[in-house]
């Protein structure tokens, strides 16, 4: 089915409520999710398949910080959603950043790592160069890149099969992020080790994908959308009388 | 199109306080000014030369059916499709729980083909029931004012034009219930409009097609009068006509709305007070002041006119008639000083009701619309509300005492200060108002009251720097996730001119007709009529210039541009008309 981009967010935000998450954490999942859908990189999907993770994630909007010095920071993200608390680890690093020119921030253990660039797009917006990097899979590995420049809330995205690395049999469920106030830290992939490209957002691609969006709509599974709405449906009142008499007028 | 900051020129300007323009009950006295969104939409018709034109009218003889305009503006061509039908009188209300109406309409861009017009007949109709088409920039409703209807409808049937006198009392054919942009139901969203020349600014494309509507509902019930007596029925007299607007239902869903897009409010009332500031600055000459005091007759002159049904509004527009008098009086006594307006404003400020006060302020606006107009163009706002995190906590602190300082210093345990919440209702989801501790659905609490939450924070950064003198705005956030939003919304608004609006929405005083009327008088409504304390009935477009105008190149500029407080046009001059 299609929606438009505001029922999107809005019925999001209204879920993430339903399932109690604070109102500004609700925000910022809601946009998280809307920003992938509105680029079509299937935030919908990203947010269905860990539905569970982040119901069992909406009470934890506070990150577990586990180190930090001026320019550094390691966050626990105890196999949560990062839609629960990737808001704030990212802010937590922002601020560096800003104070002290680049920071570096890596949140461990954390799932739906997709769905963090939503944010990501949010700090750029605000001046900040970004870049993500996580691990997708390990056999092969696959890993992925994405790069904010600072005031543009689109980023340059590679996701790319290294064929022959050395082992590291040690799962990577964390995202790595970079922070720098005034360099710009866009991926370009140099690499002496042989990989294969799995996929390559532009710039360009991504925003006449997002044009695409606004003309014709966003295209939603309505089972998803039924299940999101069931979660928004939490935060509505059941009408009385009492309630009706602000319905307006009866004629 | 942002401007949310002060600039240069607002420190040359006088611009009255936040605290004095932002208290909620001077907000709920605001009048539409020029740079109403319904005034700049005539305007740029006139200016850019749109051309509109019926391009379908398949209505039967009791006006069932359906019809289509075409809307060709310099840049882009749009259509608007009315679907009338008959409505039982048991079906025919207000309430924004009905699931029927008189008329559905739409506002699209583009053209109607077959496949399109399928889809349109099969969903407008049910509004908020259907799934609505992204060529959709608006939907609405509307509903007959019968009387009104059955008056006009006979009177041209029978070859006569409608008593003048009953016009004023009913003011339109229709009245909408909602008009839904910005994505609602499926339409498209606002950002995408945000990107065309002709409805980037906010509510253009939903005035455009409450504007289409007063042009179908005076078609269509000339059509009627024709089906019902073909050798009789006369046309509406043009007079009569664009005395004619379009009556608005609106209700306590209109409430959010101000307090969740805080950026464009603050925007909306910088702009206001900028183009007042600019107004009250010039030197008048004498034709300026026998322009204003034309405008104070005519403003006097449409109160005169204006039937309101609410008692307390009846005496405030009584109230503001008698005032009106005294500032003629006042006018033509007082020398023709440098600073009279000043001396107007200061004169007001101490003698009259605050609803005299700022309609002397919209009509100061009128004045110089050659300064004014150009102020229209930041009537957006790029609505984010950013996070600082590496604010010291010391400066948030600091912005909480000297922007929030209404909010902070209040008492909300006292059982008045905290006797309203702010709810959803599950019907059409609609905010609404329930008395705390004894209506249900107080876990469920809509979080729009800012000010206690503003002092919630407030305690909570003191604490904090009780611990760590140094601390950051990331680390009180840290420490308190809860407070993330109502922390961005003070830094982000900290920045803005005009900041908040200054009220306590739990407040057992607190009235919410006040948060409608300040968006209304931004739309461009006039009459404004309460239905107790949390409805109202308004009117768009009287006065304003009709389709025909635009066709007619003898028509005068004044025409399109200087519509506002309509009076009445001369009832024997218009029944003596064929």
């Amino acid at each position: 089915m299609k929606i438009s981009l505001n029922e999107l967010q809005s019925v999001c935000r209204k879920a993430f409520m339903g399932m109690g998450f604070t109102t500004g954490h609700a925000d910022d999942a809601s946009a998280m999710v809307a920003w992938m859908q509105s680029y079509k990189l299937d935030g919908m999907k990203e947010l269905s398949e860990g539905l569970e993770c982040v119901v069992a994630s909406a009470a934890s909007a506070r990150p577990n910080v586990i180190y930090q010095d001026a320019d550094l920071a390691v966050v626990d993200g105890q196999h949560m959603s990062v839609l629960s608390s990737g808001n704030l680890a990212l802010e937590l690093a922002f601020a560096k950043a800003r104070i002290r020119g680049l920071a570096v921030i890596k949140i461990r253990h954390c799932r739906q790592r997709q769905l963090i660039m939503g944010y990501l797009a949010r700090l750029a917006s605000r001046g900040m160069n970004v870049t993500a990097f996580w691990r997708h899979s390990q056999s092969p590995i696959t890993e992925q890149v994405v790069g904010f420049r600072a005031g543009s809330a689109v980023p340059s995205i590679r996701v790319y099969e290294l064929a022959d690395i050395p082992e590291d049999d040690v799962p990577n469920d964390g995202v790595t992020i970079l922070m720098a106030n005034h360099v710009d830290l866009l991926p370009t992939i140099r690499s002496e080790d042989e990989y294969k490209l799995l996929a390559r957002h532009d710039e360009s691609d991504l925003l006449a994908a997002k044009q695409q969006a606004l003309e014709e709509g966003l295209t939603v599974d309505p089972e998803i959308w039924q299940q999101l709405k069931s979660f928004a449906a939490k935060t509505l009142v059941e009408a009385s009388e009492q309630s009706r008499s602000g319905a307006g007028p009866a004629e | 199109m942002t401007q949310l900051t002060p600039t240069v020129e607002d420190a040359m300007l006088s611009l009255r306080s936040p605290a004095t323009v932002m208290d909620l009950e001077r907000l709920g006295s605001f009048s539409p000014t020029r740079l109403s969104f319904a005034r700049r939409l005539t305007r740029l018709m006139f200016e850019q030369q749109w051309k509109v034109s019926r391009t379908q009218f398949e209505l039967d003889e009791k006006g069932h059916g359906f019809a289509i305009y075409c809307l060709q503006t310099p840049a882009y061509r749009y259509h608007v499709v009315v679907f009338s039908r008959h409505l039982e009188d048991a079906q025919r209300t207000d309430r924004v729980i009905a699931e029927a109406w008189d008329l559905t309409f739409c506002l699209l861009e583009g053209e109607v083909d077959a496949e399109l017009m399928s889809a349109l007949s099969a969903n407008v109709p049910l509004q908020e029931a259907g799934r609505q088409h992204p060529r959709l920039l608006v939907i609405s409703r509307a509903n007959k004012s019968l009387r009104a209807f059955a008056t006009v409808s006979t009177a041209l049937a029978s070859g006569q034009q409608p008593d003048i006198d009953y016009l004023k009392e009913a003011g339109y054919l229709y009245r909408t219930t909602a008009v839904y942009g910005n994505g609602k139901f499926g339409i498209a969203d606002f950002d995408r409009l945000k990107g065309y020349q002709d409805f980037w600014q906010p509510f253009s494309a939903q005035m455009a097609a409450v504007y289409m509507l007063r042009e179908f509902s005076v078609d269509q019930v000339e059509h009627i009068a024709r089906q019902a007596d073909p050798g009789r029925a006369v046309a509406l007299h043009p007079e009569a006509r664009r005395y004619l607007g379009i009556g608005n239902s609106t209700g306590l869903g209109m409430a959010p709305f101000l307090i969740n897009h805080p950026q464009l409010i603050s925007q909306w009332v910088w702009v206001r007070e900028r183009a007042l500031a600019i107004a009250v600055a010039q030197a008048p000459t004498e034709h300026d002041r026998d322009r204003m005091l034309a405008l104070c007759h005519r403003a006097a002159a449409y109160l005169a006119d204006t039937h309101v049904e609410d008692a307390p509004q009846r005496a405030r527009n009584s109230e503001a008639h008698e005032e009106l008098t005294q500032v003629i009086a006042w006018l033509e006594q007082v020398p023709l000083d440098e600073v009279l307006w000043q001396q107007l404003l200061n004169w007001a400020q101490t003698h009259l009701s605050l609803e005299t006060q700022e309609l002397i302020n919209t009509l100061l606006i009128e004045l110089y619309p050659e300064l004014v107009d150009a102020l229209n163009d930041p009537m957006g706002a790029d609505e984010n509300l950013d996070l600082t995190p590496d604010m010291p906590l010391i400066q948030l602190k600091q912005i909480l005492e000297t922007r929030f300082d209404w909010a902070i210093d209040a008492d909300y345990e006292c059982e008045d200060a905290r006797f309203w919440f702010w709810y959803q209702s599950a019907e059409k989801e609609e905010p609404r108002l329930g008395v705390r501790g004894e209506e249900l659905g107080e876990e469920k609490e809509l979080g729009l009251a800012i000010a206690p939450t503003a002092q919630r924070v407030y305690r909570d950064v003191v604490e904090l720097l009780d611990a760590q003198p140094r601390a950051l705005t990331i680390d009180l956030l840290m420490a308190f996730p809860e407070h993330m939003r109502v922390i961005r919304r003070i830094q982000t608004m900290a920045a803005t001119v005009y900041g908040e609006i200054r009220a306590n929405l739990w407040h057992r005083d607190m009235k919410p007709m006040h948060l409608l009327r300040a968006k209304l008088s931004f739309l461009g409504a006039h009459r404004f009529d309460p239905k107790g304390d949390r409805w109202v009935r308004v009117t768009f477009f009287q006065g304003a210039p009709l389709l025909s105008d635009y066709e007619d190149s003898a028509a005068s500029a004044q025409v399109f541009d200087d519509w506002s407080f309509p009076v009445a046009p001369d009832a024997e001059r218009v029944s003596a008309s064929p």
